[in-house]
C-alpha cells in the first residue's frame, strides 16, 4: 500500500535519511523504532510532503507521491498526526475536529464523522467548547488522533503519540492504537517506547542515524540481541542481566 | 458644568468615529500579522491607494451622471472594493509569496519599500496637488440634546460596526474563517489537515486590502484633504494595535477607539483648558504607545503566546 524506496532527505546540507526503504501493507500496523534524532519523524514528514526527498521514490497505492504537496497527499487518504500533537490550542475542541475534516465538503457527512469521533472519545464531547490548549496531554493526543481520523484515512501516520504522557496515559494511548488497528485502520507508528510499540505491531523497522538497521516481526526483533542492547544501554546492562539470570 | 459634559461627549463621539477608522486600519495590520507574522508597514498606503481609487471612481461617475447622489457613492464603493480584492491578491503574489522562505524581517523590509513605492506611484499618477474629497452626506448633521453629530461620523461608526460583525462571523463561524485561524496558529498542522495555506495567505492579504480601502474611503472626507501623506496616518493605527495587544482582533478594535477618543478629547476640551496640550497633540498617541510597551507589553487583550514546542 505504502512503499518507500531508497529515500534520502536533507535538511539544508545535513543528510537526515540515508536511503530508507520500507513497506506498509494494507491493514498492517508497522512501527519504526529508533533513538532520538535517528530520523524517524523525518520519514513521516517526507511521506506527508512536509519535506521533499532528494533521492528515492514514495509509492502509495501504485501512485508516486514524492514531490506532491501536503494538501494533495492528505486528499489521497494519508493522515499524519505530528510529533507533539500540534492541535490548534486557541481553537475549541469542536473547531479542531472541524479542521480535521476540512476536506469534507458535505455538511451531513462532516456532522456524522464528528458524532463518530465523540462516540470513540466521549471526553471530547464533554470538552467540545473548551479551548483545546487547556486540555491535558492525554486528551490533546486523543484530539489529535480523532482530528486525523475525520477524513477516514487509508493510512494513519502516528508520530510518537506517547511523548510527554504519564505511564498510565501511555497505556491508554496504546490501547487506542491497538483498537484502531483492529477496526481496520492501516497505521505507521513511530515510537521510542519500544516495548509498547513492538507488542502491538505486525512488523517493525529499527532506524539508526537515518538508516534502516534491522527489520522483522515482534518475535524476530525481540530475539535480536542488538535491539535489546540498543535500548537497554549499550549492551552493558544486558550482559549484567544475563549474569543475574545465570544464562 | 453641563457644558463641559456636553463638550466632552461631543468630542467622545467624534473620537469614536475617528477611532473606528483607526480600528479598521489596525484590523488590517492584525489580520496579516496573525496569519503570517508579517507587520505590514504599507497598511497606511493601502488605505491611501483605496481612498484615491475611490476618489477617481466618484469624480468619474459624477462627471458622467451630472450630479452627486448616494447611488454614485455606493457604486464607487463597490468598484473600490473590487479593486482592493485585485490589489490584495497582487500584493500577496509580489510581496508575500516570493519571500515565503525568507526571514520575516525581509518581508517587513519589503513592506516598507512597498509603502514608499506606492506613495511615489500615486503621486505620479494623481499629481502632487491635494484633492478635495466629497462627502456623500455634505455638511448634514443631527442633533441629540446639545450634541451635534455629523452624518458622516454616524456613517463611519455604522460601517465599522457592520464590518466588525461581518469579520467576526466569518472568522468564527465559517469553514474558511476557522481555517484562517488554524493557519495562523500552526501553519504546518494546518497543511496536514489539507488546508491550502497559500490560498489562505492570499485571502488574508485580500481582506486586509479591503478593510484598508474602506477605512481610506471613510477617512478621506473626514480629513477634507486627500494627499499621499495620508499613508502616515496608517502608522497611527500601529499604537492602536499595540494598545489592544498585537495580534488580537478585538484588541485592535478597542485600541483604535480608545486612541481616537484620546486624540479628539485632548485636541478639544483639554487643549482649551491647557494650552500646552495643543503643542503635543500629534505625539500623544506615540507617548501612549511607549507607555503601553513599558507597562503592559501584551496590550489590553494580548494573550501571552502559547509556546509551541
Amino acid at each position: 500500500m505504502l512503499k518507500l524506496i531508497g529515500v534520502e532527505t536533507y535538511y539544508g546540507k545535513v543528510k537526515a535519511l540515508h536511503g530508507v526503504s520500507l513497506e506498509v501493507k494494507e491493514g498492517q500496523l508497522v512501527t519504526i523504532l529508533g533513538a532520538n534524532g535517528a530520523g524517524k519523524s523525518t520519514i513521516l514528514k517526507t511521506i506527508s510532503g512536509l519535506v521533499e526527498p532528494e533521492y528515492g521514490t514514495i509509492h502509495f497505492e501504485d501512485k508516486r507521491i514524492d514531490r506532491k504537496n501536503p494538501e494533495d497527499i492528505v486528499k489521497m487518504g494519508i493522515s499524519h498526526v505530528p510529533e507533539w500533537r500540534r492541535i490548534f490550542p486557541e481553537l475549541s475542541v469542536e473547531e479542531n475536529l472541524l479542521m480535521g475534516g476540512f476536506l469534507i465538503k458535505e455538511k451531513d457527512l462532516l456532522q456524522e464523522r464528528m458524532k463518530e469521533a465523540f462516540q470513540h472519545f466521549p471526553i471530547l464531547k464533554k470538552r467540545k467548547d473548551q479551548r483545546a490548549g487547556t486540555m491535558s496531554g492525554g486528551e490533546q493526543q486523543m484530539l489529535a488522533i480523532s482530528r486525523a481520523l475525520m477524513i477516514k484515512p487509508k493510512i494513519l501516520l502516528l508520530d510518537e503519540p506517547s511523548l510527554g504522557l504519564s505511564p498510565l496515559l501511555v497505556q491508554d494511548i496504546f490501547k487506542t492504537i491497538k483498537y484502531l488497528h483492529r477496526s481496520g485502520v492501516t497505521i505507521l507508528l513511530v515510537e521510542q517506547n519500544v516495548n509498547h510499540a513492538l507488542k502491538i505491531a505486525d512488523y517493525g523497522y529499527v532506524l539508526t542515524s537515518g538508516k534502516i538497521f534491522l527489520s522483522g516481526t515482534y518475535d524476530e526483533l525481540y530475539e535480536e540481541e542488538k535491539v535489546r542492547e540498543m535500548y537497554l544501554g549499550e549492551g552493558k546492562y544486558v550482559r549484567r542481566a544475563k549474569l543475574w539470570s545465570g544464562s | 458644568m453641563s457644558s463641559i459634559i456636553t463638550d466632552i461627549s461631543q468630542e467622545a463621539i467624534s473620537g469614536i468615529a475617528l477611532g473606528s477608522i483607526y480600528a479598521l486600519i489596525a484590523l488590517g495590520f492584525t489580520l496579516i500579522y496573525k496569519a503570517t507574522e508579517v507587520v505590514n508597514f504599507a497598511q497606511g498606503e493601502l488605505m491611501m491607494v483605496g481612498a484615491y481609487v475611490n476618489f477617481f471612481f466618484v469624480t468619474q461617475f459624477i462627471s458622467s451622471a451630472g450630479e452627486p447622489s448616494l447611488w454614485i457613492f455606493f457604486i464607487a464603493l463597490i468598484g473600490s472594493v473590487i479593486f482592493a480584492v485585485a490589489f490584495g491578491w497582487i500584493l500577496d503574489f509580489v510581496i508575500n509569496r516570493p519571500l515565503k522562505d525568507e526571514p520575516i524581517f525581509s518581508v517587513i523590509m519589503a513592506t516598507i519599500s512597498l509603502s514608499i513605492i506606492l506613495r511615489a506611484i500615486v503621486a505620479m499618477i494623481a499629481g502632487p496637488m491635494s484633492l478635495l474629497p466629497i462627502s456623500p452626506f455634505g455638511q448634514n448633521v443631527i442633533k441629540i440634546g446639545g450634541i451635534v453629530i455629523s452624518m458622516l461620523d454616524i456613517f463611519i461608526i455604522g460601517s465599522a460596526i457592520l464590518l466588525v460583525i461581518i469579520f467576526y462571523y466569518f472568522f468564527n463561524k465559517t469553514r474558511w474563517g476557522i481555517a484562517m485561524q488554524a493557519t495562523s496558529e500552526d501553519p504546518i498542522a494546518a497543511q496536514l489537515m489539507g488546508i491550502p495555506v497559500n490560498k489562505v495567505h492570499a485571502m488574508v492579504w485580500i481582506f486586509s486590502a479591503i478593510v484598508a480601502t474602506i477605512s481610506g474611503i471613510l477617512l478621506a472626507p473626514r480629513m477634507s484633504l486627500l494627499d499621499t501623506s495620508m499613508g502616515f496616518l496608517g502608522l497611527k493605527a500601529f499604537p492602536a494595535a499595540v494598545l489592544g495587544g498585537f495580534g488580537s482582533i478585538g484588541g485592535a478594535i478597542v485600541g483604535g477607539i480608545i486612541l481616537g477618543i484620546i486624540e479628539t478629547v485632548s485636541m478639544g476640551t483639554l487643549s482649551f483648558h491647557f494650552e500646552w496640550i495643543k503643542e503635543i497633540n500629534d505625539i500623544i498617541v506615540w507617548i501612549v504607545l511607549i507607555a503601553v510597551l513599558m507597562v503592559k507589553p501584551d496590550g489590553l487583550f494580548g494573550v501571552e503566546k502559547v509556546k509551541k514546542v
